[in-house]
């Protein structure tokens, strides 16, 4: 026996005394309740009702870089039912005609809900204060009928903003989680955008308060052995979006039915503008949605509920040319000097004449003029030259073909097709026409707006690609502040050498004399960038342009795509002028002034 | 190996069977008023388990002990597998996975794996060479539990993983520990509560240091405490200060299922109110309002002593748990008596399941436990609970049997 072991008899003895502790307790506790207590809870018992009052916390705010508003909330009133204090049906007929709200679709809200019946469930947020008002002089009509203080959120309107921020909408259906930490059912959760991902962020955490309810429905106040707990505010959140930008961005659609901008910052992958157009009002979401509303959206053919800038899925078109130009840089295929078969306005492939753009041709180029001039012929040939897969190997390389990383929910990967992908979409046998076609952009291969600005926003930044993201910083309820680091997301596959070619390829685009994109005027600075015409077959093509700048040391990178927009250089690429000289002068003016600081 | 039916317990087999058959009263007066067929007939069901448990129990009871103790490893390895397919293939209900689903019926392999590890943990100790407190056996045992208890915070079911712990202690204080060395065990997980505090985690810290200067447990088991306690005290509030809001908020959610959004503080004040209601004699069998606990889904399982409170007052109350005093009391005796180790740990893990699991549902209907849906054995309704719970009576009767031969 070692000297912490004790006796046999006394073992018997410890745990008998243990048993007869923990009965002394129960018996002690029950005493309480039954003896002392008995007759203020036999009262509380037959007279009394407790009613469950949760206490919904403030979700929070969500700004721009500037500290500007993005999505705010609304004071409002929510009314509710307690299905365990409702006695009559003619209760629901009462409160329909108050609220105007059919008590079929009352009695269908109260139905789905499968919380226990003595948690209020949410019948109509947003309700007018005079029916509060009502609600609140007749109580003794409404038996288990509440309302409490609620919020409805604010979505800045105008500026396209729904992209990005997302709505919010009820939790339905028995027991969602979302996350770890449960929900009440018909509490409001994040259903897109930043608002679904970091929803466990700006939720918040619910309070509850414990109030005893006379017979007669007179609220008594707070049960006394029962302290209400507060919750927890949700925690605001800074983008790095720069709200006048994205205004600016959304504006310049113009007569434009549909496309996306997206403006990224090539140091470091903060996105200061996205724009999905058509755009929709995100606060039609709050409450709930009419159905004509809701069918209007929703069988719109203009499809405004694509997410064009992550979901939209396009051929990349001229753009695409850089990858083939780079892999061709690199294989050791060309150098800066090597030409190519003259351009004679196209380029003869077994049977097939593949035409370039401009029927005039370009004449004999190297690789810069190549892309400045975005001569088909030359990539046709440098297609040919690499193949499909080596092809596929670095545009795959170059971030195409899988999610960016960005912190949003549902972004597409668009497609990067290598042999096996057309051996599978082609059973029959394929040609390497489509060799060809894929290598100035077109045909099989579909592209990201974000993809796409991802990658030029790594030509701009010497080869290291950030991941592209919105979110700049936490602000918790207590005051403290998170600020996520940029994260490197990968590097081009391509050489300082390489690099150096491509930029200029993108410079000589824009200020050379035959550069696809001469017309774009940008004051003081030099530009980078590059035009794109997507072919599509549904319609007239789709208008390209990204441009960056300042070329020597790049600031921002914006993709414009404009769907139907036709020529590259005609539509998108005045757009991205435009707003490159916007914030660029923004940029000096705000570092003038020095008066808006960044709150980040 | 005769049995000996005339040495046998029978004023504990009808204790327990008098607790079996309150509760069916109990459960029939639960739903008595209930609009629905289904739950009128909960009783019923209850009545066929007592049967399908009877029958369970004279099995397990008929099997000589020896290959339990032969065998016990093997059942703790099977017990493990079993938590780990749930995880994978069971069904998830109110976002914990804990069943296998079998048509109408389904089967949590938790009870399997607490018999399992008590199984486990009476070979353990009943064979350990010296003694079987030093610090290897004692890590040892400890190994022994954390795998399943990791497993079943998985599923996550944090009420279930504290009946591990109880056995487990249990188990240490049957080999002989000393409350002191058991608090000194213990000191820790005190210290990481306290920590919260910088004042109170002090105070304990300095009656630690009164505790051990009493019990002189000799240097390196006095230091290794202190380092422990000292570790846990400081570096706990830099970690919890380091983690961001909401994996605080997890680890709070996780600490504290009973909190509300989904109303259990409710549960808790209508059980209070009920149980306050019935005074001292009640308010009569099936004479309750019942108008509390109506809204209580739960109240033929987890609050089942709720509807005792109410319908049967204190002096109803003090006979159930009279009931329970003397089974566990009975228990132990049982467990002294015997002469094999193995048979003496089972007995006694038997009864550490029991307790604790009466104190811990009990003391949640009356406001003194926290909420964590332990069912209280043999009243609640639930079919898996009542014939584990029985199966944990006939190894005790079987133990006794035994005392003389093995």
């Amino acid at each position: 026996m070692s000297p912490q072991q004790i006796h046999m008899e006394l073992r018997g003895r410890v745990a008998q005394g243990v048993i007869a502790l923990v009965f002394i307790l129960i018996c002690a506790g029950l005493f309480r309740l039954q003896i002392q207590r008995h007759s203020e809870l036999l009262n509380q018992s037959e007279n009394n009702r407790i009613r469950v009052k949760p206490i919904v916390p403030k979700r929070g705010v969500i700004s721009d870089r500037f500290g500007t508003e993005l999505v705010g909330n609304r004071p409002s009133y929510a009314i509710s039912i307690v299905r365990s204090e409702l006695d009559k049906y003619t209760t629901i007929r009462q409160l329909s005609a108050l609220i105007g709200f059919d008590s079929m679709l009352i009695m269908a809200r109260l139905k789905k809900n499968r919380e226990p019946s003595y948690l209020p469930a949410v019948i109509k947020r947003d309700v007018e204060f005079e029916k509060i008002a009502i609600l609140e002089e007749q109580y003794q009509k409404y038996p288990g009928i509440t309302y409490d203080p609620d919020r409805v959120r604010r979505y800045a309107s105008g500026i396209s903003a729904q992209c990005f921020t997302g709505y919010v909408g009820e939790v339905i259906g028995q027991n969602k989680f979302s996350g770890e930490i449960p929900v009440r059912e018909g509490s409001l959760i994040g259903k897109q955008g930043i608002e679904k991902k970091f929803d466990e962020y700006l939720r918040g955490r619910e309070g509850t308060r414990y109030l005893e309810i006379s017979a007669k429905g007179v609220v008594l106040g707070d049960l006394a052995d029962r302290p209400a707990n507060p919750g927890m505010s949700g925690a605001d959140l800074i983008l790095t979006i720069d709200a006048e930008l994205q205004r600016e961005a959304a504006n310049s659609f113009d007569t434009f039915c549909c496309g996306a901008i997206v403006a990224i910052n090539p140091k470091n992958g903060e996105i200061l503008a996205i724009v999905s157009k058509p755009d929709y009002d995100a606060n039609i979401f709050s409450g709930v949605i009419p159905t004509d509303v809701w069918d209007k959206i929703l069988n719109d053919p203009r499809k405004p509920l694509l997410n064009r800038p992550l979901d939209g899925r396009y051929p990349p078109a001229s753009q695409f040319k850089l990858v083939t130009a780079g892999a061709l840089l690199e294989e050791g295929i060309v150098t800066g000097e090597t030409v190519f078969e003259p351009c004679r306005g196209g380029w003869q492939f077994g049977r097939r004449w593949f035409r370039c753009w401009k029927s005039a041709g370009h004449g004999t180029e190297n690789v810069v003029r190549a892309i400045a001039e975005s001569c088909d012929t030359y990539f046709y040939q440098a297609g040919l030259k690499l193949g499909i897969d080596k092809l596929a190997q670095y545009a795959r390389a170059c971030g195409f073909g899988a999610p960016t990383g960005v912190d949003l929910p549902h972004e597409n990967s668009g497609l990067t097709p290598n042999s096996d992908t057309l051996n599978r979409m082609y059973p029959d046998g394929w040609t390497k026409a489509l060799t060809l076609n894929l290598s100035i952009g077109q045909g099989e291969l579909l592209v990201t707006p974000l993809q796409a600005a991802q990658f030029f926003a790594g030509l701009a930044n010497n080869g290291t690609v950030f991941t592209p993201h919105l979110l700049k910083t936490i602000i918790f309820p207590d005051g403290s502040r998170v600020s996520p680091p940029p994260q490197i997301s990968f590097m081009l596959p391509f050489s300082p050498k390489t690099l150096k070619i491509l930029d200029q390829g993108l410079l000589a685009a824009v200020h050379s004399e035959d550069g696809t994109a001469k017309g774009i005027a940008v004051t003081k600075y030099k530009v980078g960038g590059k035009t794109g015409t997507a072919q599509n077959p549904h319609g007239e093509n789709h208008s390209w342009f990204v441009g960056f700048a300042p070329f020597e040391d790049p600031q921002i990178v914006i993709v414009v795509i404009v769907e139907n927009g036709g020529n590259g250089s005609a539509v998108a690429a005045p757009m991205v002028g435009a707003l490159l000289n916007f914030y660029l002068k923004r940029r000096t003016d705000l570092a003038e002034s020095g008066v808006e600081k960044e709150r980040g | 190996m005769a049995i000996q039916y005339r040495a046998l317990d029978w004023k504990l087999l009808l204790a327990v069977a008098a607790l079996t058959a309150i509760g069916i009263g109990l459960i029939y007066s639960a739903h008595h008023y209930s609009g629905s067929e289904l739950r009128q007939g909960y009783y019923l069901k209850q009545i066929m388990w007592f049967a399908i448990s009877l029958f369970t129990a004279a099995i397990v009871f008929h099997i000589p002990l020896k290959l339990f103790d032969a065998g016990s490893y093997v059942f703790y390895g099977i017990s493990i597998l079993l938590l780990i397919s749930v995880l994978v293939f069971g069904s998830t209900r109110l976002g914990a996975t804990r069943w296998f689903d079998f048509g109408q019926f389904s089967v949590s392999p938790s009870d399997i794996a607490k018999l399992a590890l008590m199984l486990a943990l009476a070979r353990f100790f009943s064979y350990t060479r010296g003694s079987p407190l030093s610090g290897r056996n004692l890590a040892a045992s400890l190994i022994i539990t954390l795998v399943p208890v990791a497993l079943i915070l998985k599923q996550p079911d944090l009420g279930t993983s504290l009946v591990f712990f109880a056995l487990m202690i249990g188990a240490w204080m049957w080999s002989g520990l000393s409350p002191g060395y058991l608090a000194l065990l213990l000191s820790p997980l005190v210290s990481l509560i306290a920590s919260a505090d910088t004042l109170a985690w002090a105070l304990y810290f300095a009656a630690l240091l009164g505790l051990i200067f009493f019990l002189r447990p000799g240097l390196i088991f006095g230091s290794i405490t202190v380092a422990i306690n000292l570790a846990c005290g400081i570096v706990t509030p830099f970690v919890w200060n380091s983690l961001h809001n909401y994996q605080r908020l997890r680890i709070l959610t996780f600490l504290d299922p009973g909190q509300d959004p989904r109303g259990a503080g409710y549960q808790i004040i209508q059980s209070r109110i009920s149980i306050g209601s019935g005074g001292l004699t009640g308010k009569g069998f099936l004479n309750s309002t019942q108008s509390r606990l109506e809204f209580l889904p739960e109240r033929h399982t987890d609050f089942v002593f709720s509807v005792l409170g109410e319908e049967f007052g204190f002096l109803g109350s003090l006979i159930v748990l009279g009931l329970f005093a003397f089974l566990l009391f009975r228990m132990v005796r049982i467990a002294l008596r015997c002469r094999s180790k193995f048979s003496s740990y089972i007995v006694f893990g038997a009864a550490t399941i029991i307790l604790f699991q009466v104190f811990v549902n009990i003391g949640m209907t009356i406001g003194i436990t926290p909420v964590t849906g332990l069912p209280l054995p043999f009243l609640s309704y639930g079919g898996t609970s009542l014939v584990f719970n029985w199966t944990l009576i006939a190894l005790a009767l079987a133990a006794d049997n035994a005392w003389q031969e093995y």
